[in-house]
């Protein structure tokens, strides 16, 4: 590499050489990292192979880290190697494609479910845990008995081996499909439970007695569909135990285990040569709740989607006989669009409804006579449920299938979501939505990068400034020249987002991402192309953007496997967790050690920062220190900056440890100094005067009397004429800027990090968005993740090159204690105004300093 | 484009998520489409009918691309092969487009790059028919 062109031989030589290893090895995981993580935005097609070789490489990378660390300081880190390989192999588990860990829990409340919780207590579960959470839904207080205790029960009565031969017996013809089921099943149900398990569920229905104030409380408990795609789902028929006694769950459990076993779910399964032996099983308790009406809701009418309604079913007491007729029910049709009209009320007679019986279980009851030909449902909670629908079906972008009741009390409480798949009847819909979307004009395709997949439709509502936001309207499409984290406010109300400049690791991206808002950015003529009001549909799956309202596409979208539901996508979101999350904030903290590390991203970080220390350390508080080599550089602003040269990164040195920057050559350096000095900006901040010092007080060491390294701050620069690596550690939080800068335009690149805060979360995530949004108007590539942003640019002309450099150093000074005074949102598009300010006065004062040639 | 004069492209890998993700994008932009994620039934069926387009992976468990490929250019010179892999490198890059390949694109891709590829296959397909 071109920074290796270090002629001085020896120990200095060598070490400096395992730090660049670090420093780029460094930079390799994080590009690698963010690029794997680029692929869940639904852009790319990516495989299993792909997953498995991204892994193995990050692996190595993050394992010659490690190893030069350890050339570096010998056996200081060697718990790294441990954590190293707890991490890897768990990469390995999720990668061998054994869902069941051994660390799994028995029991998982569903508070304690995620998304991601999908192989502990199947899809539906995950599901319904998920919108209690992102959609601020009530659902039914209870648990889930994960597949690890399926597994457990399983082996601990060494079930398989019965089982096995009875199945062989079956296969051979020798015994009907009844008899094997019936067999198996009884072996199934005379099972012990072992007493974790037991233990276990007693623990979890004590909790919810606790919680609800209550000791006679009633669960259903189901099986859950287990699986990771509609093709993989648990191939079993639905089990249903309602109003039983949480004493009995336990018996249950294994009535429901061995509904596994049933003759039809043994048939489907040789059918789709799916091994008997391949099941695992989830089973849910739920608390019953005090049901006032029950019913169904389908998003999209499954027998002529084309008719755009929503469907809603709904009768008197638990919905359990609805579904097989044996109960009749209320049927509604809502528009799908605004102000969502009914369009068709079906009101039967219903003469019986099934309640909950005192002793448990449940029975008929007739309906009181002046009940039976009501509507079960009124106008106001018709439309609760068609928002609720909507929202949901939005959030997970598939027509759903939800069940829901009102209790006495008249509050929604959702029990089930899952997919509604809806096959067009005919093939030729699917075959004609070409010749469909052709009757409508494309404004334009192809531009710009998807930040969310999905398809909306809706008029066009441009926001220029932020005051526009106020009179947004629901259901529009917002169309911006470039994004605002203000656009949070009416992301609810947004049906799609499209802007200008953008990219899609941005800022915007993020936001729609986690608003699960279809979203184009970086269209660059969005906003030329587009008038105020124009109704237009976004294809966010295509990237491109019609003319008019192509409802047929927007079903076709709706009724389209869904990739998220892929078994590929799930898994690189679950190794990705072990990869990417960042949970070593805060070097000055006392977990900040090799074993408290959680992902590879951990690690990485770790190493870096020890990297420094140690290099500082041995390079300048050392008393043999090179003089020629390390010098500590004279600013005029309180910063104490360490630099180590390469090469040609200083030039007429006195003897003196200090260094001026007039005397520094390296291009990158300089010009990253040029910002970080310019008049006024390091000391802007709204900041109270005590504030600013305790900072300074922190930031600064002693330039006369060395101190020890622990005791000051490591900000260290490594550089050569054309190369500069920057670490600072800024009271808190940390940047990194690490930058070639040459005639060479091929070998330019500058990459800046920017880390943590002192502050409150929110304000310190306002602090990365404002840094991002500079980042992003300035073209540089954006990546923002909680706490962290990194920004980065690369193969462009020295002039520009140093520009940029120049904007850094100034958004360094300038970030510096920002978290603090960002109390609210509006304060970022105010820091914004602000920076541009002194960024002008930096310019033209740069301008009068050094002419430009 | 009347329904009749479509696009046919056969898709061979042994991933299901490929087919899973191509096949709904494809017929969206108006291609037919059909997807095999074993050589032997690709195989027999492009031995019944001849496609316009084959996009085929190289490196599959149990089977090679590279003699599927080899063996549907000897049958159908016209069609175009489009070749998906995992395992790019300069030499199996060469060794395709001596086998008369059309592209190259190295997994993961993107859904438009695929399209445009398609689209380029398509009119090399039109100046030559």
């Amino acid at each position: 590499m071109f920074w290796k062109s270090n002629k001085e031989k020896g120990s200095f030589a060598l070490l400096i050489g395992r730090f660049q290893d670090i420093l780029d090895l460094n930079n390799q995981i994080l590009e690698l990292t963010a690029s794997t993580g680029d692929m869940l935005g639904g852009n790319y097609v990516f495989d299993q192979q792909y997953i498995r070789s991204t892994c193995q490489q990050l692996a190595e990378l993050v394992s010659d880290l490690i190893r030069n660390l350890d050339a570096l300081a010998p056996r200081k880190y060697t718990p790294l190697y441990k954590t190293f390989d707890r991490i890897n192999n768990e990469i390995k588990e999720e990668l061998s494609g054994h869902r069941v860990s051994s660390k799994m829990d028995l029991i998982l409340s569903f508070d304690a479910i995620t998304r991601d919780s999908s192989d502990a207590v199947g899809l539906g579960n995950a599901n319904l845990a998920e919108i209690s959470k992102s959609l601020n839904v009530q659902i039914p207080d209870g648990f889930a008995i994960t597949t690890r205790a399926s597994v457990f029960f399983w082996e601990y009565n060494i079930l398989q081996k019965k089982l096995n031969s009875v199945i062989a017996r079956w296969e051979n013809n020798e015994i009907t499909v009844s008899t094997a089921a019936e067999k198996i099943q009884e072996i199934i149900r005379t099972g012990v439970v072992p007493a974790k398990i037991k233990k276990a569920v007693r623990k979890a229905v004590e909790k919810i007695y606790r919680r609800q104030k209550s000791k006679t409380l009633f669960f259903a408990i189901r099986n859950s569909e287990w699986g990771e795609d509609s093709e993989h789902s648990f191939a079993g028929q639905h089990v249903s135990l309602l109003n039983e006694p949480g004493e009995t769950i336990v018996k249950h459990y294994k009535t429901v285990l061995a509904s596994i076993y049933s003759t039809t779910a043994m048939e489907y399964r040789r059918q789709k040569g799916i091994s008997q032996n391949e099941i695992l099983m989830s089973v849910t308790c739920q608390m019953m709740m005090d049901v006032k009406v029950s019913g169904v809701i389908h998003t999209l009418d499954p027998v002529s989607p084309q008719r755009d309604v929503l469907t809603i079913s709904a009768a008197w007491g638990l919905g359990t006989a609805q579904s097989d007729g044996r109960i009749r029910a209320d049927r509604f049709e809502v528009d799908r669009n605004p102000p969502h009209a009914v369009t068709a009320i079906n009101i039967v007679r219903k003469k019986e409804q099934v309640v909950p019986r005192k002793s448990g279980g449940i029975e008929f009851e007739a309906v009181a006579a002046d009940q039976q030909t009501l509507s079960c449902l009124s106008p106001e909670q018709i439309k609760h449920l068609t928002e609720t629908g909507l929202a949901i079906e939005r959030y997970f972008m598939k027509t759903r299938d939800i069940e829901f009741a009102f209790d006495q009390k008249d509050h929604l409480i959702i029990l089930q979501n899952k997919p509604l798949h809806i096959k067009p009847h005919d093939q030729k819909e699917t075959y004609n939505i070409n010749e469909i979307i052709k009757n409508y004009p494309v404004i334009f395709s192809g531009r710009g990068e998807i930040a969310q997949k999905g398809i909306c439709t809706g008029p066009v509502f441009f926001i220029n400034t932020d005051s526009d936001l106020e009179s947004f309207p629901q259901g529009a499409v917002l169309v911006a020249r470039y994004s605002s984290p203000q656009f949070s406010r009416v992301i609810k109300k947004a049906s799609g987002i499209i802007t200008d400049i953008g990219s899609a690791t941005g800022p915007m991206a993020s936001i729609a991402r986690e608003f699960r808002v279809p979203a184009i950015v970086g269209t660059e003529t969005a906003t030329s192309c587009l008038t105020q009001g124009q109704e237009i549909t976004l294809d966010a799956s295509e990237n491109c953007v019609y003319a008019g309202i192509v409802k047929e596409l927007c079903h076709f979208e709706l009724m389209a496997d869904d990739f998220e539901e892929t078994y590929e996508y799930r898994l690189l979101r679950r190794v990705l967790k072990k990869i990417d999350p960042l949970n070593l904030l805060d070097s000055h903290d006392k977990d900040f050690t090799p074993v408290a590390c959680r992902t590879f991203h951990d690690i990485t970080r770790f190493v870096h920062e020890k990297a420094i220390e140690e290099i500082i350390e041995m390079n300048f508080y050392h008393p043999h220190f090179s003089k020629k080599n390390a010098r500590k550089l004279d600013l005029k602003i309180p910063l104490d900056l360490i630099l180590i040269d390469l090469g040609d990164g200083f030039s007429n040195l006195t003897g003196d440890r200090l260094i001026q920057p007039e005397n520094i050559t390296s291009t990158p350096l300089q010009a990253f100094l040029s910002g970080l000095t310019a008049p006024g900006v390091w000391s802007s901040s709204a900041v109270s005067v005590d504030f600013g010092s305790f900072m300074s007080s922190v930031t600064r060491t002693s330039a006369t009397s060395i101190a020890p390294p622990k005791n000051s701050d490591q900000n260290l620069a490594v550089i050569s004429r054309e190369y500069a690596n920057i670490n600072l550690r800024l009271g808190y939080h940390f940047n990194m800027v690490d930058a070639c800068i040459s005639e060479n335009i091929n070998d330019n690149y500058l990459n800046f990090r920017f880390l943590g805060g002192v502050s409150t979360a929110v304000r310190r995530s306002r602090r990365v968005r404002f840094l991002a949004q500079i980042l992003e108007k300035e073209d540089f590539i954006v990546n923002l993740k909680q706490d962290l942003v990194v920004g980065r640019i690369k193969n462009l002309p020295l002039a520009v090159m140093k520009k940029k450099m120049h904007l850094i150093g100034l958004l360094v000074a300038f970030t510096r204690q920002l978290d603090v005074s960002l109390i609210s949102e509006e304060h970022i598009a105010r820091s914004i105004v602000e920076f541009n300010r002194f960024r002008k006065d930096a310019q033209l004062s740069q301008i009068d300093r050094e002419p430009q040639p | 484009m009347s329904i009749q004069q479509k696009t046919s492209i056969l898709i061979l890998d042994d991933e299901p998520i490929v087919l899973k993700r191509l096949k709904p994008t494809l017929e969206k932009n108006n291609f037919e489409v059909e997807v095999f994620f074993e050589s032997a039934g690709a195989l027999q069926r492009t031995r019944e009918r001849e496609f316009d387009i084959i996009i085929t992976d190289l490196k599959m468990e149990g089977a090679d691309g590279m003699e599927f490929l080899s063996d549907v250019k000897k049958r159908s010179p016209r069609t175009e092969i489009i070749v998906i892999t995992g395992f790019a490198t300069p030499d199996t890059a060469k060794e395709c487009f001596e086998k008369g390949v059309f592209d190259f694109l190295a997994k993961p891709f993107r859904l438009n790059s695929i399209l445009e590829t398609i689209k380029r296959a398509e009119e090399k397909l039109k100046g030559a028919d």
